[in-house]
């Protein structure tokens, strides 16, 4: 019943994602760019950082960004949707409006995984990819980080209605959300403000989970047990998700759409 | 006496709705609609901009909670069951609803998802009606490629892929030019004779609205009157008169014991006459050559009837 609706949705950011070849090529060169220079760069000034050597210890951090990235763009299409009148179309489809969002963080976690695999190749390919990588929980981790993501640009999405101040959106959602995280330094290392905002920052348990797949099982890198990990991760999805529908469910959402032309004036 | 074997209990109609009530704030965007309209009826709403159109299309379509009031799809109560009431209902809006990155056959695609259609449904139909509508070659063109008249008809096919048993449609001529506006009525119009699915349009160009079964005027959100657009438009009169003139108080005087009352618009005025016979007007043009810089007489259209009747005039003359 609801199957073929949220394959809709799936198959149109894939094909959409594969058609914007720029979108594509700045997901991987950005992270390897962080890699690399930044990488190299602080790896010299401050050596190993718990025991492994900084560009290693970057890995998981890149790869989240990748994924933090794809999927926040991927889920804000739904107010480019809403702009452009594509969710006209869904909102009149025989479903209840929940799925709609349930499907567009869905097809946000697959444009976040489909990048981060292809990511996780290309480093493989550079010999980044540690032989102790845990790959069961690495896909786990894939999963349910990119789920949170996707719950982060929803929530985003949820509480915006034009895309003109996307470049508000970077600087007060994805960029506190990608630096007050684990991924450039650990957690603990923070001064205590930084440490406390990084410990409510659901991504951060994103980045912790990465760690403990990709750095060897007995790594000190990571800052939380894997179980924290996954419950807050999983935790934080559902909440999402219902702040999203119950935003998305009342009439108001549609009003950008249905006056463009004789509503109040904006 | 038996009354004759119509049961409205057992074919309920199409769409009916009951005391419908929008608030926006102080605004009463829709006051007090009761609409009954049968199975198979192509039902105009007219009215102009922000008479309420569009926001009772919402509260018919399940999008917009009324205030007060209640709606039903076929015997399908819309606040109860809005999923059960979109399954059965079309609706093409106002603006656009169609992803302009992707081609004709991919919106289409997507469309028929979203109705849960197996694919290979999905694809045979959104044929046919690309056929219909004579848009076959553009199959796989862009929607960014398309004209507006074109991007009109698709997001029509769109808004049918399912075979819905009532379409609305929403303004479905605005911004087109003439020509596409008549072509969009051709495809309405052959949509119907394929499918005899009832239809509710709406459009603030009302003389466009004479194929509609029955129209229905709106203003501020209240009915002001409704009827079938011929006889409206009988009751008006054969004719009407248009005359200029700069002195239009003294031409008023002049002609309004042959012609009765009028409507006055800039420096225009309306009358409406009611014999097929021109020559009593022809008569009166001559009689008042000096005063009248421009006479023409037509046909009267809905938009007459809408203008007499907003301007509080019996229709009879
Ligand atoms: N969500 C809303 N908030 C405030 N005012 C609204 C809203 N929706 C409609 N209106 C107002 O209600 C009136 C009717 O609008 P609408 O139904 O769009 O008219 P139409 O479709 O006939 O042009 C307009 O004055 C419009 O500004
Ligand atoms: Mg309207």
């Amino acid at each position: 019943m609801i199957a073929r609706p949220i394959y809709a949705v799936l198959e149109r950011e894939v094909v959409r994602m594969l058609r914007q070849k720029t979108r594509l090529v700045s997901a991987m060169v950005r992270p390897l760019i962080w890699l690399l220079v930044i990488g190299t760069g602080f790896g010299t000034v401050i050596g190993e950082s718990r025991g492994i050597p900084y560009q290693s210890f970057l890995i998981p951090g890149v790869i989240g960004m990748t994924m933090l990235f794809g999927a926040m763009l991927a889920a804000l299409t739904t107010v480019y949707d809403k702009e452009s009148g594509v969710m006209r179309m869904m909102i009149i489809a025989p479903l209840p409006h929940f799925w709609i969002v349930i499907a567009k963080v869905l097809s946000a976690a697959l444009a976040a995984i489909l990048q981060a695999l292809l990511l996780i190749v290309l480093l493989a390919l550079l010999g980044f990819i540690s032989a102790e990588t845990d790959f069961a929980l690495l896909a786990l981790a894939l999963l349910i980080t990119s789920l949170a993501c996707a719950g982060i640009g929803m929530l985003t999405a949820s509480f915006t209605r034009t895309l003109d101040n996307f470049a508000a959106i970077m600087n007060f959602v994805i960029f506190p959300v990608f630096f007050l995280s684990g991924s450039l330094y650990p957690v603990q290392n923070l001064p205590e403000i930084l440490r406390w905002i990084a410990t409510i920052n659901p991504y951060t348990y994103g980045v912790d989970l990465l760690k403990h797949a990709m750095l060897g099982s007995t790594t000190m890198a990571a800052d939380f047990s894997r179980l924290t990990d996954i419950s807050v991760l999983i935790s934080f999805t559902l909440l999402a998700i219902a702040i999203s529908s119950w935003r998305f469910s009342r009439e108001t959402a549609y009003e950008p759409m249905i006056h463009r032309l004789t509503g109040p004036k904006r | 006496m038996i009354a004759p074997a119509i049961d409205q209990t057992t074919t309920p109609a199409a769409i009916s709705a009951a005391g419908l009530v929008k608030r926006y704030g102080a605004l009463t965007a829709v006051d007090g609609l009761d609409l009954e309209i049968p199975a198979g009826q192509f039902f105009g709403l007219l009215g102009p901009n922000g008479s309420g159109k569009t926001t009772t299309i919402h509260m018919l379509a399940t999008l917009v909670r009324p205030s007060t009031g209640r709606v039903r799809i076929g015997d399908i109560d819309v606040s109860q069951h809005p999923v059960l009431a979109r399954r059965q209902i079309g609706l093409v809006f106002q603006e656009s609803a169609l992803d302009r990155t992707l081609t004709v056959r991919e919106n289409l695609r997507f469309a028929g998802w979203l109705y849960n259609l197996p694919a290979a449904v999905s694809e045979r139909r959104s044929a046919e009606l690309l056929e219909l509508f004579d848009m076959t070659d553009r199959r796989d063109k862009p929607v960014v490629t398309l004209s507006g008249g074109m991007r009109r008809a698709l997001d029509i096919v769109r808004g049918v892929l399912h075979e819905p048993r009532v379409l609305f449609l929403d303004e479905p001529t605005i911004g087109l030019d003439l020509p596409n506006r008549r072509r969009i009525w051709r495809f309405i119009e052959r949509l119907r004779a394929r499918t005899g699915m009832t239809v509710l349009l709406t459009t603030h160009y009302l003389e466009e609205a004479s194929p509609c079964d029955r129209v229905c005027f709106i203003r501020k959100g209240k009915l002001v009157d409704e009827g079938e657009p011929a006889a409206l438009v009988d009751k008006l009169g054969r004719h009407i008169l248009e005359v200029e003139a700069d002195d239009l108080d003294t031409l008023k005087a002049r002609l309004a014991p042959k012609l009765g009352d009028c409507l006055i618009d800039g420096d225009t005025a309306f009358f409406r006459h009611g014999e097929e016979d021109l020559s009593e007007l022809a008569q009166l043009q001559t009689d008042t050559a000096e005063l009248a810089t421009a006479w023409r007489v037509r046909r009267p259209n809905l938009n007459d009837v809408f203008m007499w009747i907003s301007a509080g005039k019996e229709l009879r003359a």
